[in-house]
Parts: structure tokens; C-alpha cells; sequence
């Protein structure tokens, strides 16, 4: 192979163009700025969000919209709603899933095809197919409006359990069988042994879950009716319909400035998770293109 | 007994000798994958079954249904506004799709250099619109592209460019909207197909070098070839999404101007809000199929040209 290390050095030494750089700058730009404009003109006046779009003076920074939407947006309950759901969907996700993804990769049993093609089949419908259906059945349960229903229906993500079947091949069957000559039973074999080894890939789904979870909509959005139960994404959905119907005669500055407000405190907290865990979300969203 | 060969007994064997530890063994993954196949028997089974029925009657979600046959099928298949859902989407689809295979691919292979400065600045900011909500971004596009007051017009004339109906004109409301499902994911593309690329040995480079191919041609017939795999996935992943497409709709330009962003997820919900559930589950059933159909044949179709 001592022919091909020339050409390898050659291509390697080839410094990127301008043109690379002007390319990517322009779309690093492009990413950024809809997130920079959206948050710097949340501190701006309300009148001059309209007069001087562009413009933005620290000197004059305020955080006036945030205060009175605070007041008009009932965005601390769309946050409290949304931490419920986190908590209770994302930890029966996070211990669940693991829990099937052992079975599927460590045992043998009757059954195990088809409930595995079960997983699969959960995994390809797509998700707005069965908004119509679950609502009519949350109806007939009389659970609109309440937390079951925002938390159980995919509680038990079908991603997540491919996923860690995939983990928990990798751990060594020699390390469950050592265990098992020690008198350990299966399940603290899976508490004690498994999760402890399989953590990386465990933060990884984490944060993913985290993000899924944070970012939904498109349920949240038809089973919640009642403010009270509305989850952050929700809330933000109605943004301008609360801001007008709260301060009636707002003139369209002091929606803006209030909408804007909002939207950016609604970024801050998943931005913040990804700039500390960079490393497992970029795990989670590459596991999450094997699936396909 | 080994318990590796234990594990691979099959279950249908005895197990009369075994005492307790192997029959809790036995037990042990039936109980393990039980929460996920009761909430998917109680979620995801009895609703689609209930709801296949119902695709068969006119009911308005009180009162008893009322037996229609295929007349779901048939109003929908006849329907002016189904086929003008699923128009909107394909026109988003074509908008979206191509331009963000090609710029994700030429953003990936410049980043796949080792020798570019500040690759993982680059990485790290592309996969910022991925984790912003939605929802939220949505709110801010409706400020950005208001056609008065919004910083994107503002910009236009600036630099003397003749200002646009963002929103408000049915010609350009579905660019908009493919703009913001365009910023939102494309960080995302670009963070798949490089892994792909990274994926590719330099040997094969290091071929096509020896044999005298120009570095273009090595780009667009060795790159293209071997992350076929990976675009076909975002492909695929992106028409689901596209046909989908349900919150950018419904927040930025609630299925507007005159119906020209009704994209098939938006019309799907909109049977809910006019109580048609026959229809509506109709609908959903019909989205099901021509969406697998979808991406059955983008599958074919990339595999033939092996």
C-alpha cells in the first residue's frame, strides 16, 4: 500500500477554497440569525421591533415585553405542564425502553418476532395518523384534558427500544452469565449490570427524549383544550390570540414584542441543554438515522 | 448445562427439569417488553381497529354512528379540497426536498475536510435550528416575513429589491413555510449525510486519484454512489415529514391565503374541527397508504440504480 500514501498526502494537504468558506459562513449565518434577530428584538422597545426591524441598541434594552408577557400568556403553567410531562413520559421512556431493548437482545422467547415487528410497525406509521383515532379514544375515556393522556400514549418509545436493542447487543453475554453464577435474578441484572454499562448511550437517548418530548405538538395541541393543561408548545401556538385577548386595543408592536418575548424563553432552555451536552446529542441524532 | 445453551433452547423445549431460576428466566423478557406491548395494544392497536370502523360511518362524535360503506372513501377520492391537501404538500415536497439534498450534500462534503478551520463551530451551529422548538420558530417567522413591518422586507428594500407578500399571497406563502421546514432541518441533513461521508474509506479515493479522476468527478460519482444509502434515508425520512407537515402550517398561515398552505396533515385535522370523525379517519387511512406507497417506491426507485 506504500503507492497509495502519496495521493492520500496530496489530497489531504489541499487547504479548502474561499468559495468553502463563503458557502458555509453564509449558512452558519442563515442558522443563527432567525434565533439572534428573535431574542435581541425581545429586549428591544416594543415600537421600534416595527419602526427599526433591523437596528438594535443595548443602551435602550429592556425587558418590558417579558414582564407584561408574563402577564397577558400563561406560559409559567406551559412550562410547569411541560416539565410533568417530561418527567413522567421521559422517565417511563428512559427505563422502559431499556427494559424491552434487554429482552429483545438478550433472550430468546416465543413471540419474540412479532412483538419485535410490533415495535417496527410502531416505528413507520406516521405520527399524525393516529391523531384522529387517539383523541377519539381519549374522548370515550374521558381523559381529555388530563396528564394520562398527554403522558402514556407513546410513553414507550418504539425508537428508543430499537435503539437500545442495538446498545445492549454490544454489552458481553459473559458479564449477564457471571452475574447470573453469583445468584443475581434478571432483573437486577439488568438494574445493576446492564444500565450501569450501557450509560453513554443512555444520555444520549436521554437528551434525544428530552428534545422529543419538549418539541411536541402535534398531540399536545388536540388533546389539551383547557389552558390550565396546555403544555409550552401549546401555549406558544396561541401566543397572539392570549396576547390580544388579554390586553384588548394592543396595537401590533405590543403583541410583537410580548410574542417575541415568549418565543425566546421558550428556546433558552433546550439551547442551553445542547451547547452543555453537544456530544450525546449528536450521539442520539445519529443512532436516530440508523433506524432507517 | 452452559447458560448460553440454555439461552438458545427454544422456548418450546421442556422445561420440566428446570427448578426456579430457569423458569423465572423463562418469564423474565415476556415481563420486560410488557409495558411497551400493553401501551401498544391500548394506543396504538384498538385505535386504529376503532378507527378503521369508523372510516365506514358518518358520525359527528355523539349519538350513534350511522353505517356508510365506502362513502368516505369515495367523497374524499372526489373531493376537490382532499386532492388540493395533497397538492400543497407535493409542491412543498419538490420545494423543499431537492434543495436540501443539495445543499446539505455540498455542506457535508466541505465539511468532511480535516483541514478546514472551525469544523466543529460549523457542526455545532447547524444543528442549533434542529433543537429550537418549533412551534416557537414558527411565531418568529410570522414577525420576520410580515410584509409591512417584518425585518425580511425591511432587508429587501434596503438593498433596493422589490418587497414580497411573504404571507399573505398564495404564490409565495408555500416558499415561506418550505423556508422555515427548510431552516429548521437542514442542520440535521447536513449532521446525517456527513457521518455518512465519514463513513467512506480514503481508499477508495485514493483509487480514483491513482486512475486519474479529476477532483469533481470524484466528488459527484464516488460521494453521490456511496452515500446513496444515506440520502435515500433522508429522502425518505423527509417526504414522511413533508406529507406530515402539520405545525408550520397551522401556527404561521393557519392553511391560508385561500387554502393554498392546507397542507394533507392541516386537512386531516380540520375533519376533527368540522366533527366529520367518519371522514376524518377516512382520510387518515388513505394518508397511511399513499405515504408507504411513497416511500416504497423511493426506495425501488434508488435501488435500481445500482
Amino acid at each position: 500500500m506504500a503507492v497509495s500514501v502519496i495521493p492520500v498526502r496530496r489530497r489531504d494537504r489541499r487547504r479548502p477554497a474561499l468559495g468553502s468558506h463563503v458557502f458555509l459562513i453564509v449558512l452558519t449565518a442563515a442558522f443563527l440569525a432567525p434565533v439572534v434577530w428573535a431574542v435581541l428584538s425581545s429586549l428591544k422597545e416594543p415600537a421600534s421591533i416595527i419602526t427599526d426591524p433591523l437596528g438594535f441598541d443595548p443602551g435602550t434594552s429592556t425587558l418590558g415585553n417579558y414582564r407584561a408577557m408574563f402577564e397577558d400568556v400563561p406560559i409559567a403553567s406551559g412550562f410547569l405542564n411541560t416539565a410533568i410531562v417530561l418527567v413522567l413520559k421521559g422517565g417511563l421512556t428512559l427505563f422502559f425502553a431499556p427494559l424491552a431493548g434487554f429482552a429483545f437482545a438478550k433472550y430468546r422467547f416465543a413471540g419474540q418476532n412479532v412483538i419485535f415487528g410490533a415495535v417496527l410497525l410502531t416505528l413507520m406509521l406516521p405520527t399524525i395518523v393516529l391523531v384522529v383515532p387517539l383523541l377519539l379514544q381519549m374522548r370515550e375515556l374521558g381523559w381529555v384534558n388530563t396528564y394520562q393522556a398527554l403522558v402514556l400514549p407513546g410513553a414507550v418509545d418504539a425508537f428508543a427500544i430499537f435503539w437500545m436493542r442495538q446498545v445492549i447487543a454490544a454489552v458481553p453475554d459473559e458479564l449477564l452469565d457471571a452475574a447470573r453464577v453469583d445468584g443475581c435474578g434478571e432483573f437486577r441484572i439488568f438494574v445493576s449490570i446492564v444500565l450501569p454499562v450501557i450509560r453513554p448511550g443512555l444520555a444520549g437517548l436521554a437528551v434525544l427524549t428530552v428534545m422529543n418530548i419538549y418539541n411536541d405538538f402535534v398531540w399536545p395541541v388536540v388533546v389539551t383544550s383547557r389552558e390550565s393543561m396546555q403544555t409550552l408548545q401549546v401555549v406558544l401556538a396561541t401566543l397572539a390570540q392570549n396576547i390580544t385577548g388579554n390586553r384588548i386595543g394592543a396595537d401590533f408592536a405590543t403583541v410583537w414584542g410580548e410574542l417575541l418575548a415568549a418565543s425566546s424563553i421558550a428556546l433558552i432552555p433546550l439551547l442551553v441543554v445542547f451547547v452543555l451536552l453537544q456530544r450525546h446529542f449528536i450521539n442520539g441524532i445519529l443512532a436516530g438515522s440508523v433506524k432507517g | 448445562m452452559t447458560s448460553t445453551e440454555m439461552r438458545e433452547r427454544t422456548p418450546a423445549a421442556p422445561a420440566r427439569r428446570r427448578r426456579r431460576r430457569p423458569s423465572g428466566r423463562r418469564l423474565a423478557p415476556y415481563v420486560f417488553v410488557l409495558p411497551f406491548v400493553a401501551l401498544f395494544l391500548a394506543f396504538s392497536v384498538y385505535p386504529l381497529i376503532y378507527t378503521f370502523r369508523l372510516s365506514f360511518t358518518a358520525w359527528s362524535g355523539s349519538g350513534p354512528a350511522r353505517w356508510v360503506g365506502w362513502d368516505n372513501y369515495t367523497y374524499l377520492l372526489g373531493s376537490d379540497a382532499f386532492w388540493s391537501s395533497l397538492g400543497n404538500s407535493a409542491v412543498l415536497w419538490l420545494l423543499i426536498v431537492p434543495v436540501q439534498v443539495v445543499v446539505a450534500l455540498i455542506a457535508a462534503v466541505l465539511l468532511n475536510n480535516a483541514k478546514l478551520r472551525m469544523r466543529g463551530f460549523y457542526r455545532t451551529v447547524a444543528l442549533v435550528p434542529f433543537v429550537t422548538p418549533l412551534v416557537a420558530m414558527a411565531q418568529i417567522w410570522i414577525v420576520v416575513f410580515d410584509s409591512d413591518y417584518g425585518a425580511v422586507n425591511r432587508l429587501l428594500g434596503a438593498v433596493g429589491l422589490p418587497e414580497i407578500d411573504w404571507l399573505t399571497s398564495t404564490v409565495w406563502a408555500k416558499p415561506t413555510l418550505a423556508l422555515l421546514f427548510l431552516w429548521k432541518t437542514t442542520g440535521f441533513a447536513i449532521v446525517i449525510l456527513l457521518s455518512g461521508l465519514q463513513s467512506i474509506p480514503a481508499s477508495v479515493y485514493e483509487a480514483a486519484e491513482l486512475d486519474g479522476a479529476s477532483r469533481t468527478r470524484q466528488l459527484v460519482s464516488i460521494t453521490v454512489l456511496l452515500v446513496r444509502r444515506v440520502v435515500l434515508f433522508l429522502v425518505v425520512m423527509q417526504t414522511l415529514a413533508v406529507f406530515q407537515m402539520f405545525a408550520e402550517p397551522y401556527v404561521v398561515t393557519a392553511g391560508g391565503p385561500y387554502g393554498s398552505t392546507t397542507t394533507a396533515g392541516l386537512y386531516l385535522y380540520e375533519h376533527l374541527g368540522r366533527s366529520d370523525l367518519g371522514t376524518g379517519s377516512a382520510n387518515s387511512f388513505l394518508l397511511v397508504a399513499l405515504v408507504m406507497l411513497v416511500s416504497l417506491l423511493f426506495v425501488r426507485l434508488l435501488r435500481e440504480r445500482d
